[in-house]
């Protein structure tokens, strides 16, 4: 990183995400438990999707998780989704799995980051 | 109001849901496009919806289309919501049906302003709705009694005849002229006159069946069309609304008013094919009787010939 680089985008954007559930604590936990039960399941399809090289369901399963993580304002993960839903190519095994890589890293702690959000919404 | 949202992602489904119940909507939520469309459909659907373009079982633009295919009589305002966002998706989902389209994730503040946006349409559409009718109204009723206006009632009394020559049923007319109203008019004033007039079409519709037709035929003239109804029924039936009509002196602001009606009847069966001017005619002859036997009674018109009497054949001329 250089020196006259922006710093580097948050994994979640509170003010974003508190401006969505309008700074309401409760529905913000009550999302963060649809969460930990849709999130899993769609990475699985996902994960199963690239396993097989079924470009057609990785760009589904891109599209409803990058749905879902906009709405909870966690920005760097909602890109690498789109990023799965916009692949084309279905010869290119090294983009699937170069976005498929940076997907799961940009993931992989998104629910502590979520979970401490709470605290700043209004109780 | 009420909205109806559907989305297959229950976190998007439960977010908005949470904040359009915040904002006063009364929410339906559903999770794909089947059950959308199937309450959109209903008579009484909600008229406002969010629609989520990827859905399983039928998808935002197919649940456009089948509302406005199915949906004619009443708008619905329909906005699609989406993570699609190139210009021809916009255009398929404008295309489809909807009104409006929204970039998921929504900004809550433009998805509130662009649905009251969607409340104005309605609201106009309603009041559209409302002078059409007011309009349909005015053209069809007479603005005193509210009963059905002259023309109105003689193309239906026109319709019914030539039902029931159709289904070899029997409709019968019913004129009735007020008695002694110009006296009315004369000794206690048009206002008077016209709250008499009022009280007795509220008599008339209370003593008819619910698909009878009343309407106003002239000054104080009025004429009843009994659906399917024979003549000895027909005669019952006159008889009540005679009784009706002159049960009780109307209460007017000049003071209690007697009135009395005489009544021409006429069973459709009777005169074979006659156009309804014609029976109208007769039915008339036989309220002008009612008046002659001393008013406040009930004449039928009954042909001097039997109908659908084969012609007598021509005398031999001689020769």
């Amino acid at each position: 990183m250089q020196p006259n680089d922006p710093p580097p985008e948050p994994i979640v954007n509170v003010a974003e995400l508190l401006a969505r559930v309008d700074n309401d604590a409760e529905l913000l936990r009550e999302l963060i438990a649809i969460f930990k039960i849709e999130f899993p399941r769609h990475l699985s399809a996902l994960r199963e999707a690239v396993g097989q090289g079924n470009l057609k369901n990785v760009q589904k399963s891109g599209h409803t998780l990058r749905g879902m993580l906009s709405n909870l304002g966690t920005t760097r993960a909602a890109a690498a989704a789109a990023r799965l839903e916009r692949l084309e190519d279905p010869s290119d095994g090294t983009a699937l799995k170069s976005a498929m890589a940076l997907f799961e890293s940009e993931v992989t702690n998104l629910l502590p980051e979520l979970e401490a959000c709470v605290a700043k919404a209004r109780p | 109001m009420r909205i109806l949202i559907a989305d297959d992602d229950a976190l998007s489904l439960r977010l908005l849901e949470r904040t359009l119940e915040r904002d006063g909507y009364e929410v339906t939520a559903v999770q794909n496009g089947r059950l959308a469309a199937e309450h959109l459909c209903r008579h009484d659907g909600p008229r406002l919806a969010l629609l989520d373009w990827v859905m399983p079982e039928l998808d935002g633009p197919g649940v456009c289309r089948e509302v406005r295919q199915k949906r004619e009589q009443v708008y619905v305002h329909m906005v699609l919501l989406t993570s699609k966002e190139s210009k021809r998706d916009v255009i398929e989902g404008l295309e489809s049906g909807a009104d409006d389209y929204l970039i998921k994730p929504f900004d809550p503040a433009e998805l509130k302003a662009r649905l009251r946006t969607g409340l104005r349409i309605l609201q106009l559409e309603d009041r559209l709705v409302e002078a059409r009718e007011d309009m349909r109204f005015k053209a069809t009723h007479d603005p005193l009694t509210g009963l059905f206006n002259r023309g109105v009632i003689l193309d239906l009394l026109s319709r019914e005849l030539s039902r029931s020559r159709r289904e070899d049923g029997c409709t019968t007319i019913l004129l009735g002229d007020v008695d002694h109203f110009k006296n009315v008019n004369d000794t206690l004033g048009h206002v008077t006159g016209d709250e008499v007039l009022r009280e007795i079409a509220r008599r008339l519709l209370g003593s008819v069946r619910s698909y009878d037709f009343v309407g106003r035929y002239g000054g104080e003239e009025f004429l009843v069309v009994l659906n399917n109804c024979n003549l000895p029924s027909a005669l019952q039936r006159a008889e009540e609304i005679r009784r009706a009509i002159a049960s009780a002196p109307v209460q007017t602001v000049r003071g209690p008013v007697p009135v009395t009606m005489s009544l021409g009847i006429l069973a459709s069966t009777e005169w074979g094919v006659l156009p309804a001017e014609e029976l109208l005619r007769e039915a008339d002859v036989a309220l002008y009787k009612a008046k002659a036997a001393g008013r406040n009674c009930i004449k039928l018109a009954s042909p001097q010939v039997p109908p659908n009497v084969p012609p007598q054949p021509l005398e031999e001329q001689p020769k």
